[in-house]
């Protein structure tokens, strides 16, 4: 049986009487690749900073690997085997690509991946990155970035990676270059949890799907399951 | 073998001016050239030039922690008065014993980092914004200047050790290993092996993986957090280190003059580190020694004119860099030169200056 | 009948502390809320508006125009420090308070040496009041009326005037604002140096208590620093008021038993402490309750 890599029970976040999320139960299974999506003001960046740890529930449970994070603050949970990139790109700006690179840590985990090295190097020579260039990362354009951001936390060996829209501002050529790769990554067992909005995406790289509408889990399912699901249509055109 | 070399890599790393052998022949030339300089120096010109570099250690924390680490202190001098003022105190109470001065300065020393341990603790796990930090190491050197200033009185003692209030604490004795008092051209190679050492270390530091993790903290704190890093930690363990840097600089000072006031901890004084790290160039720990030697030879030059116009000329000194400058001045011409050189090598002469 | 005259005398003793601190630090919250610089320099326009204050008074005029005059001196004097230096640093706010600090080494050397080593003191106008055994003075009874009414001024600038209406803007969202029409960089500048009239203003006010010297400021860097930083830059009516008066509750009593500079200690420590619980100052957290309250359920 595969056990859940991360799971939430009930996870709700209210911002002074707005209510982002409520009652949000997902589970992600070890090895899986998962994407999350749903109309604007769904909930999805707050879910995902929920999941991070920058905020905290005001109601619910967050469990890593069974272990119950919800107290604590993101760089913890980094350390248990968590890799995050976010929307708007943070990389090291004024810092060189060798410069961005080296400052991952590498921590000296019991339980880290076996083969985090090897997906390290895959995703650097497969994105185009030189570890040793000292060019300002700010030089780079625009999807190399984004390429950047995810070698950096795939060199710190994560178990599990959350991705905050990564192909945001990509080519289509760029997007489907970073399915290629998050696949093959997947494919080599890491856990890869993705919130998008590009359809063509996730058509192409998501085995389940998990549909957030108005800050609850509105549908969960294959890609199939959820691209024929009448009322997924339906919020997305918003008559619901 | 592995760890020295190792170790060499470290050393030669690139966050700071300065990899190629040129450089390093030239360093150990400038290094050998000092060493055997005070067969050319009365005394009195040697601990002159003491005098200039004890400065160093304080700038070059000052340079680590605001340059490699992103957090601005402008109350370095506060660990400079501590230690000078505690050494005085244990050393001065231990006078006749030959281990007092070590005693005193690992005193002086241990406090400052427990002060900068309490002082960081509120501040960085506060997690407050970058302006407070400047701010209140600002206000403790000024507090910390007030209450030295009012220790005139008799009762203002330690065992057999006047605080002194304004006039300062005098008397103070010299350092010694063993029998040995360094003094004279002792004290010139004790400044020069303490300068050296310190510089040599801090480069160790910042090519290391932890120097890495401060870059990033520097450039952008919350993404170094969510890579995995405790960062109110490490600015933590550099706020300590700067902090101790600072002490050995007060050490220096009271071991070479023998004496201190509370002006060392006074708002002018307290000004002098950022202005010797900013003109030099916050980011390269070389540039900021470099700095701070001319500096502090210009500062002694100028003040045998005329003390008032020294302060108005470092002022204006600070603007002007700031404005023109803001990487440093060192800084600037490092990044400058080696392009000019090419191109003048390459032959190409366009005619304007750019 | 004594313990009344008690009662009277701390709560004088309170709201002279709260003044002070008020005073010592408005200037500087002003620029802080706007553009989130520390202005260094801070203490030395203190100086010059005593300076201002002190060269006016000795030459006849009443005392309260001299204040407005330093009020206007050194906001111009700001308005001109803002186009030429500190425009350029903002956004690099380590960058800013270290070139205000050069600025403000350049005041205070340059005011010793134009100008010497002192000016001549002005008087405390008014006399004294008595109310049982105390004695209490009528010039720091009118600065205390005077901070109110500053501060009312100051609110009412901000709520009610186009200029507050724009400021507020542009402390929210400078980008937006300028979207919408708004001169920023004349914002800015008119911020600047109304922060610059006020420590001006401020520092009139306080040359009749203090020897008028070019490095005077410095003895209210720290009480002027310490209310900035626990007031925080979320609002600088809240900010400064919440700060001073909490901080002179500290102040106070232990002022009044161990003295003023175990008093300024105590600040610094209770500002270690507050920053610790509440990061972002007071006027954060009265900012988040106001919002909480503007939210229906």
């Amino acid at each position: 049986m595969n056990e859940a890599i991360l799971r939430t029970e009930g996870l709700a976040k209210r911002f002074d009487g707005v209510v982002a999320t409520s009652d949000v139960s997902i589970s992600v299974l070890r090895g899986e690749l998962r994407c999350i999506i749903g109309p604007n003001g769904a909930g999805k960046s707050t879910l995902f900073s929920l999941l991070c740890g920058i905020y905290r529930p005001d109601a619910g449970s967050v469990f890593l690997k069974g272990e119950d994070v919800t107290r604590l603050p993101a760089f913890r949970r980094v350390r248990r085997g968590l890799g995050l990139t976010f929307q708007t790109n943070r990389v090291f700006h004024r810092l060189s690509v060798r410069q961005n690179l080296s400052a991952v840590l590498q921590i000296d985990r019991a339980d880290r991946p076996a083969d985090a090295e090897g997906r390290y190097r895959f995703a650097l020579e497969r994105f185009g990155l030189d570890p040793d260039s000292e060019m300002p990362a700010k030089e780079l354009p625009h999807h190399r970035l984004q390429w950047l951001e995810i070698a950096m936390v795939l060199a710190a060996g994560p178990d599990i990676v959350l991705l905050d829209e990564p192909t945001a501002g990509m080519s289509t050529d760029e997007t489907l270059q970073t399915g290629a790769v998050l696949k093959h990554l997947n494919a080599s067992g890491l856990t890869i949890v993705v919130v998008e909005h590009d359809v063509a995406f996730v058509r192409d790289v998501a085995q389940r799907v998990t549909v957030l509408h108005q800050g609850r889990v509105f549908a969960e399912g294959t890609v199939d399951e959820i691209t024929e699901h009448a009322d997924v249509r339906r919020i997305y055109l918003g008559k619901v | 073998m592995a760890r020295l070399s190792h170790l060499l890599n470290l050393l030669t790393g690139p966050e700071d001016i300065g990899r190629s052998r040129w450089f390093w022949t030239g360093f150990v030339a400038v290094c050998v050239l000092l060493f055997v300089y005070p067969l050319w120096l009365s005394e009195f010109e040697a601990t002159n030039i003491a005098y200039y570099l004890l400065n160093v250690p304080i700038a070059l924390g000052l340079g680590l922690l605001w340059g490699y680490c992103g957090v601005l202190s402008f109350g370095q001098v506060a660990y400079f008065g501590i230690a000078g003022y505690l050494y005085g105190i244990v050393a001065g109470n231990m006078i006749g014993d030959a281990v007092g001065p070590i005693v005193g300065s690992l005193c002086g020393l241990a406090v400052c980092a427990v002060v900068a341990a309490i002082f960081g603790y509120f501040v960085f796990y506060g997690r407050v914004q970058s302006w407070i930090v400047p701010i209140l190491t600002l206000v403790l050197t000024l507090l910390l200047e007030t209450f030295l200033g009012q220790t005139a009185g008799y009762q203002w003692r330690v065992g057999s050790v006047q605080l002194g209030g304004y006039n300062g604490m005098t008397g103070i004795p010299a350092f010694q290993l063993g029998d040995y008092v360094v003094a004279g051209y002792g004290f010139y190679y004790y400044v020069l092996i303490v300068v050296v050492v310190t510089y040599l270390s801090l480069r160790l530091l910042v090519n290391s993986r932890h120097g890495k993790v401060m870059l990033a903290i520097r450039e952008d704190a919350i993404r170094a957090e969510l890579l995995g890093y405790d960062i109110r930690a490490r600015q933590l363990v550099v706020f300590v280190v700067a902090a101790i840097l600072a002490g050995v600089s007060g050490l220096l000072y009271v071991q070479w003059g023998n004496y201190i006031t509370p002006s060392q901890v006074g708002l002018l004084q307290a000004s002098l580190p950022v202005i010797w790290v900013a003109v030099g160039g916050r980011e390269s720990l070389l540039a900021v020694l470099l700095s701070t030697w001319a500096l502090n030879w210009l500062n002694y030059t100028l003040s045998s004119e005329g003390y008032r116009y020294a302060l108005i000329i470092t002022g204006v000194l600070l603007v002007a860099v700031m404005v023109f400058f803001p990487s440093g001045i060192v800084v600037a011409l490092a990044r400058e030169l080696p392009k000019r050189g090419l191109r003048a090598l390459l032959g190409e002469r366009e005619g304007e200056a750019k | 009948m004594d313990i009344f005259a008690t009662i009277i005398s701390i709560l004088y003793q309170f709201a002279t502390n709260g003044a002070y601190l008020l005073l010592s630090a408005l200037g500087l919250i002003v620029i802080l809320g706007m553009m989130n610089i520390i202005n260094l320099a801070h203490g030395e326009l203190m100086m010059m508006g005593a300076y201002t204050a002190s060269i006016a008074w000795h030459q006849g005029v009443p005392f309260w125009l001299c204040t407005i005059l330093a009020f206007v001196v050194v906001g111009v004097f700001g308005a001109l420090l803002e186009r030429t230096i500190v425009r350029r640093f903002y956004g690099r706010e380590l960058g800013a308070l270290v070139v205000t600090w050069g600025i403000s080494l350049i005041l205070s050397q340059g005011a010793l040496m134009v100008l010497g080593p002192f000016l001549p003191s002005i008087p405390i106008p008014g006399g004294s009041v008595g109310v049982g055994q105390y004695s209490f003075s009528v010039y720091w009874l009118m600065v205390i009326a005077l901070s109110c009414v500053l501060i009312a001024g100051l609110w009412a600038l901000y709520n009610y005037t186009t200029f507050g209406l724009q400021a507020r803007a542009a402390m929210q969202n400078a980008a937006m604002a300028r979207a919408l029409g708004v001169n920023t960089g004349r914002i800015y500048m008119l911020t600047f140096s109304l922060g610059a009239g006020l420590a001006g203003f401020s520092g009139a006010l306080f040359a009749p208590t203090v020897s008028i010297a070019p490095f005077m400021g410095q003895q209210f860097v720290a009480p002027a620093f310490i209310t900035v930083v626990v007031g925080g830059a979320t609002n600088v009516i809240t900010g400064a008021v919440g700060s001073s008066l909490l901080l002179s509750l500290i102040k106070t009593p232990i002022g009044f038993v161990f003295g003023a500079f175990v008093g300024t200690v105590a600040l610094l420590l209770a500002a270690l402490v507050i920053i610790r619980l509440m990061p972002d100052g007071i006027s954060a957290v009265i900012q988040r309750r106001i919002d909480r309250r503007n939210r229906f359920a």
